[in-house]
Parts: C-alpha cells; sequence; structure tokens
C-alpha cells in the first residue's frame, strides 16, 4: 500500500488513477513476489520489498538487490448520464511503475541497513476529445518517484521492528481542462493547463514482526500520512477571448493534497517447506481527504483566486491473500486476490480517479538461477465494480463540478523483477 | 550449459503467459453500452415531427433569427434526438435564409464600447455589425422584410412573434391581416396568402405523426417587456384576454392534433419577471448611480400604476419589487448625452411607464403573473383534451432562475451574458440554453410515451460568446 498523490485544478483536480491494487490513487506494484501474492507482504520477509511493507520485517529478509517494473494497461469506459454519445473510451496510456531496492546487513546477523526507490503513483489519463466531462478534466499526467532509507533490527529471534524514512523525491502534475468561455469566432472554449512539481516532503513507515517459528510470522506496519504540497504550479489558460483576459490574471497555483496513512497487519503461514500463504488486511485513511484546494496568483473564472471541489472520501479497507508454491527447488508459482474497498462515496466520482470498490487476481512465477539470481514475474487483473452516478445525486449533494454516468475500469499490469542476494 | 538449457525452458512459458494475459486481458474495454437501454420511440411515432411555437421554438437567439440559430433551435435537436430512436422523421426543414445571407434578421453582439463591454444591435449605421443580413430594405408593421422563404413548408413552424391571438384570424374579426404585419410570417407566405391566411390555417397544412407546441408567451411577454404598456396601434401588444387565448388555444391545438389524434407535448408559459430583461438593470443599481451624482437623490422616480388593478398611472419612488427593463441604463445615458436631466432621478422626469414593470403591472388583478397564471391552466387543461403532456416550462425556468442549471460540470445561470442560459436580448435561450430546454421536452416526452430519447451534451452547443 502505498501511496499516492497529487493535485489539481481549477476546481476540479487531481490525482491519480485507476491505481493499480489499491483505492483512491494510490499505486500498489512495489515488489514482484509480492504483487503474484494478492499484494500481501505486511506478514511476509521475502526480500528487500519488505523495506517497503513492513520494514520491522526487513531484519529477517536476506540482503541483496532488486530491481523490477511494471506496465500498467487500464481500460476505463464512461457512459454519460446527460448525453447521447454512447460509451466514450479513455485513449488509454499505459503506464510503467517500477521499484528497486537495496538491503545491507550481516548474513546471520541482527541488523539491515536498506534503500529503496519506488514510483507509488503515476498515471495519466486522456479522456476523448469533446467528451462531456471536459470542464471537469480533459487530460492528467501525475508521476512520481519516492526514495526510502530503511533501518531494520531483530530485538530477539523471534521479534524485530524497523523504519524508514521516506521523500518524495520527484512528483510532478499536468492537469488539463476546458474553461466554458468561448470568443466569438471560435468554436472551441478557452483551455486552461496546470503544471507543477511537488515539494519533497518527508514521511516514514515502521513496523515489527513477530515470528515464534518457521512456520508462522505476523507483523504489523504504519505508513505516514504525507501532505502533498505543490508550492509554484504554473497555471496557463489558451483561448481566452481578449474581453476575459482580466477575469484570468492567475499565473501559479498552489495546492495540497492529503495523502493517507495506511495501517497493515499480515500473517505469513508455512505448512510446508514448499508452501507459503499470506494474509493482510490494510485500512487507510483516505477520511483525511475531505476538499482539494486551490489557491491562486490572481483571478480565475469568476474572479475568485481560490477554489475549493467536494471529495469527502472515506477510509477505506482492503483485504489480501495470496500463497506461493516451490515446485522445484528453482521454480516457484504464486497466485492471490484481493478486495479492495473505494474511498469514494456515492456521488462524488470525479473523472481524474474512477475510483469503485474493485476485486483483484494476481499469478506470479520466480525462477533462481543458482543460489544468487533470480527472476519473477507477476500478472494482476483488477476488475473495478461498475459505478453510476446521477445529476440529481450531484445536484444534491453540491458535487456539480463533476460529471453524470457510469464508470467501468479494468487493469491489467504485468510485471517482471530481477534480484541479486549477496 | 544445463543451466542455461533449464533457463530457456523455463522462460518459455513465462513468455507465453505474458503474451496470453496481454492479449486476452488487456484487450478488454469495458463495456457499458450493451447494458443501457437503446433509444426507442416507445408508443410514439417521430416520422414526421412538426414545431410549432414562436420566437422560442424557431430558435431565435440575441435579438435575431438566422441560420446558425435555427440549426440549434430545440426543435432541431429533438429531431436529431428522435432519429436516433430508429422512428425519427428523415429530414427537419426549416425556414433557412440563402447561404448570402445567413445572419437573417442580424443578431446583437457583445463589443467593448468606451472600454466596457456591451450588447451593440446590428445597424443600417454599423453596417450590421458585418452579419450578413436578409432585411430588403422595405419596412413592414413588425419590423424590416426579410428575404422571402420558398422552400417546402418547414417542420419548424416557429415564427418569432406570434401569439396565440395573432395565430386565429377570427379573434381579430380579420382586421389584423398578420401576413402582412410580421416579417418573420410574412416570409414563407405568397403574396396571395398574406392577406388572408392566418396561423392556424398555415399549421393545418402538415400531417405530422408527432408535434410540439408552445405558444402563449408572446401573449404575455410584448407587454411585459413594453414595462406594461399596451400601444395603441399595435392590436396584439396587450395582455391577451383569457376568453380569446382560450378559444385560440384550442384552435391550435385541435388543428395540429388533428382533432386529439396525432402524439405530441405542449409546454407552457414561463414567468417572464424572471428572464434577465427584468433582472439585470436594478432599481438599486440606479439609484446608487444617481446617489453618486447627488448625495441628497431619494431614489428612482418611476410612472407606476397608480394602485392595483387602476387603470391610471402616477409617479412615485421605485422599490425593489418593481423591475426594470434591460434598456434603462442605455436610455438614461442617451437623455443625458442630449443634455436632459437622468431619466428617474427627478420627481418631474420619472422613468417612463414603457421602463418599468411595476409591483402592481406584475402582480395586481391585470398583472403578467396573474395572467401567466391563468392562461397556463388553459394550456392544461387544452393539453387534457387533446391527450398530451405539459412540459411545465414556468417551474422550470423557476428553477433555473432560482439555482441555476448544471450539467457535466457545468453551471449555467439566468445572469445577463455570463450565465451562458440566456441570449443578448435578455429574452431569449442560447444555443445552450435551448439545448437544456430540448432535454427537458425529452424528460417530458420519455415518462409520458414510454420513450427513451437520449439527451443531448447541452454544453456542445454555445453560451454567449465573447470578443
Amino acid at each position: 500500500m502505498q501511496v499516492k498523490s497529487i493535485l489539481l485544478a481549477g476546481g476540479a483536480l487531481l490525482a491519480a488513477s485507476p491505481a493499480a491494487q489499491a483505492s483512491g490513487f494510490q499505486v500498489g506494484l512495489t515488489g514482484a513476489k509480492n504483487v503474484g501474492m494478492g499484494g500481501t507482504g505486511t506478514g511476509l520477509y521475502l526480500d528487500q520489498a519488505s523495506q517497503f511493507f513492513n520494514p520491522g520485517a526487513f531484519a529477517f529478509a536476506p540482503t541483496g538487490f532488486q530491481v523490477g517494473g511494471n506496465i500498467a494497461i487500464p481500460r476505463i469506459s464512461f457512459r454519460p448520464g446527460d448525453a447521447d454519445q454512447g460509451q466514450r473510451n479513455l485513449q488509454n496510456t499505459n503506464v510503467f511503475p517500477f521499484s528497486g531496492f537495496v538491503g545491507f546487513g550481516p548474513k546471520e546477523g541482527k541488523w539491515r541497513l536498506g534503500l529503496g526507490v519506488y514510483t507509488p503513483f503515476g498515471s495519466e489519463l486522456h479522456y476523448a476529445q469533446g467528451w462531456e466531462g471536459r470542464y471537469s478534466l480533459t487530460d492528467i499526467n501525475l508521476r512520481s518517484v519516492t526514495a526510502q532509507a530503511t533501518v531494520a533490527y531483530a530485538i530477539t529471534p523471534q521479534f524485530s521492528i524497523g523504519g524508514g524514512l521516506t521523500a518524495l523525491v520527484l512528483g510532478d502534475v499536468d492537469l488539463q481542462r476546458d474553461i466554458p468561455v468561448q470568443a466569438q469566432g471560435s468554436t472551441q472554449p478557452a483551455h486552461a493547463t496546470l503544471t507543477g512539481k511537488a515539494d519533497h516532503k518527508l514521511g516514514y513507515n515502521i513496523g515489527a514482526m513477530f515470528k515464534p517459528s518457521e512456520k508462522l510470522s505476523v507483523g504489523v506496519s504504519y505508513r505516514s500520512a504525507v501532505d502533498a504540497h505543490i508550492s509554484d504550479g504554473d497555471v496557463k489558460v489558451t483561448g481566452l477571448p481578449a474581453s476575459a483576459a482580466g477575469s484570468f490574471t492567475a499565473t501559479k497555483f498552489e495546492a495540497t493534497l492529503p495523502l493517507p496513512d495506511v495501517y497493515s497487519i499480515g500473517i505469513g503461514v508455512r505448512p510446508s517447506e514448499k508452501l507459503l500463504l499470506a494474509f493482510d488486511a490494510n485500512l487507510v485513511g483516505w477520511s483525511r481527504y475531505q476538499s482539494l484546494d486551490f489557491k491562486y496568483s490572481g483571478g480565475v473564472l469568476g474572479g475568485a483566486a481560490s477554489s475549493s471541489s467536494k471529495r469527502q472520501y472515506q477510509d477505506a479497507l482492503a483485504f489480501r491473500l495470496g500463497g506461493q508454491y516451490k515446485v522445484t527447488d528453482n521454480f516457484t508459482v504464486r497466485a492471490g486476490t484481493f478486495y479492495d474497498f473505494s474511498a469514494v462515496r456515492d456521488g462524488f466520482i470525479t473523472p481524474e480517479t474512477p475510483d469503485a470498490d474493485r476485486i483483484g487476481i494476481t499469478a506470479g512465477l520466480g525462477y533462481s538461477f543458482g543460489e544468487r539470481f533470480g527472476i519473477d514475474a507477476s500478472f494482476l487483473y483488477e476488475d473495478f465494480m461498475k459505478r453510476s452516478q446521477s445529476q440529481d445525486d450531484l445536484i444534491s449533494l453540491g458535487t456539480t463540478d463533476r460529471v453524470a454516468g457510469t464508470y467501468k475500469t479494468n487493469i491489467f499490469v504485468p510485471g517482471v523483477q530481477l534480484y541479486v542476494k549477496f | 550449459m544445463t543451466k542455461i538449457f533449464s533457463t530457456v525452458k523455463a522462460t518459455r512459458p513465462a513468455l507465453a503467459l505474458l503474451g496470453l494475459g496481454l492479449a486476452g486481458l488487456a484487450g478488454c474495454q469495458p463495456d457499458i453500452d450493451s447494458n443501457s437501454p437503446a433509444p426507442s420511440p416507445g408508443s410514439a411515432d417521430f416520422t414526421s415531427y412538426v414545431a410549432v411555437g414562436n420566437s422560442l421554438t424557431s430558435g431565435y437567439t440575441d435579438g435575431g433569427l438566422f441560420n446558425e440559430a435555427q440549426a440549434t433551435s430545440y426543435p432541431a435537436l429533438l429531431a436529431q434526438q428522435f432519429a436516433k430512436t430508429g422512428k425519427g422523421p428523415a429530414s427537419f426543414v426549416q425556414p433557412a435564409f440563402s447561404a448570402a445571407k445567413k445572419d437573417g434578421s442580424g443578431y446583437i453582439k457583445l463589443q467593448v464600447v468606451n472600454g466596457a463591454l456591451a450588447p451593440v444591435q446590428p445597424t443600417a449605421a454599423n453596417n450590421y455589425l458585418g452579419e450578413q443580413v436578409a432585411r430588403t430594405g422595405t419596412v413592414l408593421p413588425g419590423g424590416d422584410q426579410l428575404e422571402a422563404y420558398s422552400g417546402t413548408q418547414p417542420d419548424n413552424l416557429g415564427v418569432p412573434g406570434i401569439s396565440v391571438l395573432s395565430s386565429l384570424s377570427a379573434l381579430t374579426n380579420g382586421l389584423a391581416p398578420y401576413g402582412s404585419i410580421n416579417p418573420f410570417y410574412e416570409r414563407l407566405l405568397t403574396a396571395a396568402e398574406k392577406p388572408t391566411k392566418d396561423y392556424v390555417t398555415y399549421i393545418g397544412q402538415k400531417t405530422p405523426t408527432f408535434f410540439t407546441c408552445w405558444m402563449g408567451n408572446n401573449d404575455v411577454l410584448t407587454y411585459a417587456v413594453a414595462g406594461g404598456v399596451a400601444s395603441a396601434t399595435n392590436p396584439f401588444s396587450n395582455l391577451t384576454d383569457t376568453t380569446r387565448f382560450r378559444i385560440g388555444y384550442n384552435a391550435i391545438l385541435q388543428t395540429i392534433s388533428k382533432n386529439g389524434t396525432v402524439k405530441g407535448a405542449v409546454a407552457n408559459i414561463p414567468n417572464v419577471t424572471n428572464i434577465p430583461y427584468f433582472t439585470t438593470v436594478t432599481v438599486a443599481a440606479v439609484a446608487a448611480s444617481f446617489k453618486a451624482q447627488n448625495a441628497a437623490s431619494p431614489g428612482v422616480f418611476i410612472t407606476a400604476r397608480s394602485a392595483a388593478g387602476s387603470t391610471t398611472t402616477a409617479v412615485r419612488l421605485a422599490t425593489s419589487a418593481d423591475l426594470l427593463t434591460l434598456t434603462t441604463q442605455a436610455f438614461i445615458a442617451s437623455e443625458v448625452a442630449a443634455g436632459r436631466p437622468a431619466p428617474g432621478s427627478l420627481p418631474t422626469a420619472p422613468l417612463p411607464n414603457s421602463y418599468v414593470l411595476d409591483t402592481n403591472e406584475i402582480s395586481d388583478v391585470n398583472g403578467v403573473v396573474t395572467r401567466t397564471t391563468q392562461l397556463n391552466d388553459i394550456i392544461a387543461k387544452a393539453a387534457r383534451r387533446f391527450k398530451v403532456p405539459v412540459v411545465d416550462a414556468n417551474t422550470y425556468f423557476a428553477g433555473v432562475a432560482a439555482r441555476g442549471i448544471a450539467t457535466n460540470g457545468v453551471n449555467n445561470t439566468t445572469t445577463f451574458a455570463t450565465g451562458n442560459f440566456f441570449g443578448l436580448d435578455g429574452v431569449h435561450p442560447t444555443p445552450r440554453g435551448y439545448a437544456l430546454i430540448a432535454n427537458e421536452w425529452i424528460r417530458v416526452i420519455n415518462s409520458y410515451y414510454g420513450s427513451t430519447v437520449p439527451s443531448v451534451d447541452a454544453n456542445t452547443y454555445r453560451g454567449v460568446l465573447l470578443p
């Protein structure tokens, strides 16, 4: 579980995508072994991805280096409630989440030091030209990279703790939408583009693991909330009628996106040498995200220098189940499933985060070349529940800055990871 | 060697699975349409659709009728949507102007005048704002004559300016040959028809399978926009009485519905006091401008009905219950420019009655709102008699006036110009406003006939264009 992100827009806003494997706009694609096992990991100590899932468990993980990447292939459809164009298919754009971790420490020792880089969010959505919701959002492109430094210590052979310091080292956003102002002689309304880079905010995660035997491990972890903040974003408006220029003097914007904290508990069970089963539960503190507010350096439509759009997200639970089976000493297969509850309430769905309850199915393969090298592949298919909101819903909730209609999304994410054990 | 060999073997299934996954899963775009109802006509038959009405039906906007406006009239949008049911009209004819005169009567544009945005009327003096107008140079009692329409009889029968009273020749004893008065009606008729063929007869020539009728607005509006003043020379400038309205309205519905055998829908009359023509220039704003000139100014003096139900006028100070017309500010400015005292600033120089719809003119026994309610009752009864549903335009516009109407992330309001619902004459909707109105017709038609005609994305139609 992981992270998130940000941003924007003149009344509309931002944030990311049909993020795979986690509610809201989180992306949960760190660690190919974990992805293959339904996104479990809090109660496991398989590899360097423990730094991310549970820094406490990292104390029991092998040392090594691993790097992996995914191709997230979303398929999003929208059918407007208030118009007749039929279904709109987004210009689906693939995104490429990656992660890399290195962990050091004495082979049988009590401590570990680790470094990691991963992409907690990254999404691109391009709606069809002229789509019904273009005054809410036409395009969104978010990219982020988070770095983490981790230390873990096994107090006893059965109990360990750990913590990591995280930093958003790269976060940029590009949000675009049309503005309902049109010039004489033009067939197109004005268009606004907001671009900006997030401040390098720090956060942390902590975790503990209790491992009474080789057959059982229990982990808990906590990832802190972070306020992703863009302090100096750029506003650019094109196609504006000359006589309206005085109402659009803003060139800069400032916005904050509260990112949730995550509580996780996980259990790993090894009934035999060959079989590993894992269960995770996550509670994501999305209720921090009540509204998306922008401040502008000048006036925007209507002359106001700020805007606020209701979000009113709710805390969201996710349950994950996964397992792996060693077919041979070198070859491992994995499978998993998860159910993720939406953070977005009915009537609050926005074009940049067409969130819904979703069910996921995962599979994975691992092959090791001797003791040190290996490759893992993962496959994730996620099916979002179809979700509708009517204009009457929007009016009664005061959320008419978004679009009535029905969203349906699915995502397929193949991934691969290479690792070396020291 | 052995190891390398086994590597190759092991990755093959992985690659195969990857390929299968990409092809099988990623190619699967969610399909929402197939689970949604397909457009259907229900029990209605839209194959020959005809629209009866006035300027609102013709597509008139920004103070004019022109080809672009006709193309976004609500009947044109309805015909377009009806066609999606598979039982819609193959064509929908509108009385367009020739391509070289596409701007028809000409229309108001926003321009920067003396540093401020102002609506500017097309006139001969400003070369009609560069518009390709279709005025012939001849002047009829109702305005400049327009290029004649020579095509087949239109399916959009909307005639700007027409009222129920002027639709039936018998109501004025044939003394008012409407085809010789109204340029928008005159251009549709032959020379022989002009003095004799009334509108009821004209619409009776059509044999529709479905009709819409939105009549009666001008039986109230013409009087209201004149500030509650009837012209001595215009027999159609007063509030229409209920007796003649009942006769005329029933004649129209009986004719177009072929005595109740043709399906259709009608709309009633909105309360005209909600339109920007009456809500933009406020008594408070004019009073403040007087106060800025003269701190002792007591307010705005108006010529108003002397008492509820009275037929005489008296001068008094205006209150917020009195409405001023959109043209008031320009009138005040022109009088001041001519060296006369600002109208309304002195008891001896009150705003003329024609710029004021005072509180009694609105709501006394002879007021426009009172009459609107009476006429809407007649419309409701006639609709029941001819078995058609009523689009409650009065309630609809009251809602728009109170809250605006939000659609697909944009709120459209009745605020002049910036609200985007009403055009620059302050009375008629913009193409976007008409599209929203079309959706209200569709809602009522679907509900009554069990059809599933799809609505339109109103935001694809323009609001007010800025320079």
